[in-house]
């Protein structure tokens, strides 16, 4: 199966690769995974007020979910949480041109950043 | 037609016709359970392959030649389905209600504790320490990996034993989770070989 050119360039490049501090007030950590495929996704955001600052994530997976966290983690930067959680995999899935065999993939990608926020407001005492 | 073809075709009696909703089991003579006897299984591939084959059909009218070409495409999937044991305790989850290809929040993978997921993201960053330490702790690594693999396995079967379709279910779950982590260790095992040898 072929990847679109801006899978295979975030999966090149990668942005935002790493970790934050989890124990940190201002981070929110969001895990998920595929069950399906095992693939593994961390995404972490950085909070300051209502607006992210920072974004990390790391994923194990295939080119897809690697390009759909990278892709997800420079959206949010400079972000309000209020528009962060109206993300949806079908703008990831559009944006990277993914198949509809990789869409889990985009989902895994909302799933996480969704995650992250609810960590953060969780910490927070904020919960939706 | 050939003489040849139509002695072929004579000689089969034809085909019962092709039904879509038997179970890889069922369309192996076999019951559906975990342990598969064997011999049952190559005989009764065997046997059917044989009647099945299109090349003994390619004498007979169109609606014959389709249905030795539908036979055979599901008996091949159903034996290699069945012959694999990580395949057949899977197919028996699926068959179960519970289809492990499916992210369908009813009827799909049940997702693992979260505690589980965080442990699969901290082995991977702990991965990179010990690729540093070379083949040897890989390898280490790649031996532990697989004796849990086991582990988890056996927990899987005893669970489709007792009947608690859900419960193999999560099992099998945790051993995809297992199994792509393990594959990349032996991805960097095969890097480091490559790029010692």
């Amino acid at each position: 199966m072929a990847y679109s050119d801006k899978v295979i360039e975030h999966y090149e490049h990668p942005r935002n690769v790493g970790s934050l501090d989890k124990n940190d007030e201002g981070v929110g950590t969001g895990i998920v995974g595929a069950p399906a495929c095992g693939d593994v996704m961390k995404l972490q955001i950085r909070v300051e007020g209502d607006v992210i600052t920072d974004a990390k994530f790391k994923t194990y997976g295939c080119g897809s979910a690697i390009a759909s966290s990278s892709l997800v983690t420079e959206w949010v930067k400079g972000m309000k949480l209020t528009d962060a959680m109206q993300i949806k995999n079908s703008q990831i899935a559009e944006e990277l041109s993914l198949p509809p065999v990789k869409i889990h993939c985009s989902v895994l990608a909302e799933d996480a950043i969704k995650a992250a926020i609810a960590d953060y407001q969780k910490k927070h005492g904020t919960p939706e | 037609m050939t003489v040849a073809a139509a002695s072929l075709s004579t000689s089969d009696g034809g085909l019962e016709p092709f039904d879509p909703a038997l179970d890889h089991f069922a369309r192996l003579g076999l019951d559906r359970a975990w342990r598969v006897d064997r011999n049952a299984l190559e005989d009764g591939y065997l046997d059917r392959s044989r009647r099945y084959h299109p090349d003994r059909h390619a004498g007979a009218d169109a609606a014959t030649r389709r249905a030795a070409l539908e036979h055979s495409a599901a008996l091949n999937e159903a034996y290699q389905v069945l012959r694999d044991r990580v395949r057949r305790a899977e197919y028996l989850v699926k068959l179960g209600g519970v289809d492990l290809d499916s992210s369908d929040p009813q009827t799909g993978a049940p997702h693992p504790e979260q505690s589980f997921l965080i442990e699969m993201i901290e082995r991977r960053e702990r991965l990179e320490a010990v690729s540093s330490g070379g083949t040897e702790a890989l390898e280490q690594l790649r031996d532990e990996i697989e004796a849990e693999l086991e582990q988890v396995f056996d927990a899987g079967v005893a669970a489709l034993e007792r009947g608690d379709t859900r419960a193999a279910a999560a099992e099998l779950v945790h051993r995809r989770y297992l199994q792509r982590f393990n594959d990349e260790v032996g991805a960097l095992l095969d890097e480091l070989e490559a790029g010692s040898g």
